[in-house]
């Protein structure tokens, strides 16, 4: 029964040689998708290339599923998954802040680290932009940590919030996930031919 | 782009479809978790219920602690905050969710308490519906804890050999016993508050919850 290491299979030396190799997977397929180019990634911002959201939304899809029916064949035990608490304001304000930069440097920190990794210069100028942010918002946690606390909600998830059972949420998303990712390709289409380095409006 | 883009319309489709299919059968299915079931036997409960073999006492209770009771686990079902400020001693924090899952130890024997005695008996259901058969219940949770063996109150005409036994057990758990004239209003089997350390930390506990 999974998951292993909250239930005592996997011991403190082995979930981290786990999370080295899954690491070091997820940085490989990345690359692998081009997710270490900042000029693909940037792409998403102007409809060109909507890999980012195709490949994240797979993923999201993918672990949903797998979440789901592994619980369902007693494999997993989903109350052992840990789910980030949400503060609905902060985290706004956060995700912001986070498309702005994504947005300029045309890099996430989970591809910044994969760009720097295969020697990419703006991989690792992202990096060290991202530990100077982290250092400012430890330093200025003590200002702003009203706000930081603001609109807690806990753990809440998406069958709490819309008050549907777990598997009609999952089904939605699906459905969604394949809308999304048609309207996606019907965009990179419909965009691809004006988007001349000369003529891009944004 | 310059990237070399591989891709199948055929795979993409099998997943599309997969992932369909995985989807739609989700929202059939609704719940991911399965109910744990359990079933009892009716008749034994009640007449484990109606012989009063369903519940300890806090003296029990504290006896068996002391002693060092084999395969004895005390179970605490309130919250979290109410644990760390309070508790048995050695008793482990179990929430009610997790009685109905958690893995069973056939050896043991299981004591539950909450802050007065209802979700204790309500766990002991649950317990019983498991399959357990060495379950009890503190009956007056941890007020009566509190009365019984961190603040009990002896009449000074109650014999000497009772005394000197409820003065060690509080002793032991590092409560005070209290000599009084007036025996109490209910027989000094389940007192209500009087010391004035009783009072307050029942109050205290009243106020955590409700």
């Amino acid at each position: 029964m999974a998951p292993f290491y909250e239930l005592g299979r996997f011991g403190d030396g082995m979930s981290l040689v786990v999370a080295v190799l899954l690491g070091i997977a997820f940085g490989w397929f990345l690359e692998r998708g081009g997710m270490g180019n900042a000029r693909k990634l940037a792409g998403q911002f102007y409809f060109t290339d909507l890999s980012v959201l195709k490949l994240m939304f797979s993923a999201i899809l993918t672990a949903m599923l797998g979440l789901f029916w592994l619980t369902w064949a007693g494999l997993l035990d989903l109350s052992r998954i840990y789910v980030p608490e949400t503060f609905l304001a902060p985290q706004i304000v956060g995700g912001l802040v986070f498309g702005v930069g994504f947005a300029t440097g045309g890099l996430c920190p989970g591809t910044s680290c994969v760009a720097a990794a295969t020697g990419r210069k703006d991989g690792w100028a992202l990096i060290a932009g991202m530990l100077v942010g982290v250092f400012v918002f430890g330093e200025a946690f003590p200002a702003i940590s009203v706000f930081a606390d603001s609109t807690a909600r806990g753990a809440w998830t998406l069958p709490q919030a819309l008050g549907l059972s777990y598997g009609v949420v999952v089904g939605i998303i699906v459905a969604a996930a394949l809308g999304v990712f048609a309207g996606a390709e019907w965009l990179e289409r419909h965009a691809e031919r004006p988007a001349q380095p000369t003529d891009v409006t944004v | 782009m310059t990237a070399r883009e591989i891709r199948s319309p055929r795979v993409e489709r099998g997943l599309a479809i997969a992932a369909v299919i995985a989807g739609a059968l989700a929202a059939v299915a609704g719940t991911p978790t399965r109910p744990a079931r359990g079933t009892v036997n009716v008749t034994e409960l009640a007449r484990v219920v109606e012989q009063e073999e369903d519940h300890v006492t806090a003296v029990e209770l504290a006896t068996w602690i002391r002693d060092g009771k084999a395969g004895l686990r005390v179970l605490d079902i309130r919250s979290d905050s109410e644990f760390v400020e309070f508790h048995v001693p050695g008793a482990a924090r179990v929430p009610l969710a997790e009685i109905a899952r958690m893995p069973l130890d056939s050896a043991a024997t299981y004591v539950l308490y909450s802050e007065g005695g209802t979700h204790a008996a309500q766990a002991w259901f649950l317990l019983r519906a498991r399959g357990v058969e060495r379950v009890y219940f503190l009956r007056g949770g941890l007020y009566e804890w509190l009365e019984q063996v961190m603040n009990p109150r002896v009449t000074a005409n109650a014999p000497q050999a009772e005394r000197d036994s409820i003065r060690a057990l509080t002793l032991w758990f590092g409560g005070k016993m209290e000599i009084v004239d007036t025996p109490s209003v209910l027989d000094g089997k389940l007192a209500l508050p009087h010391s004035v350390g009783t009072r307050e930390a029942i109050r205290k506990v009243r106020r955590r919850a409700c």
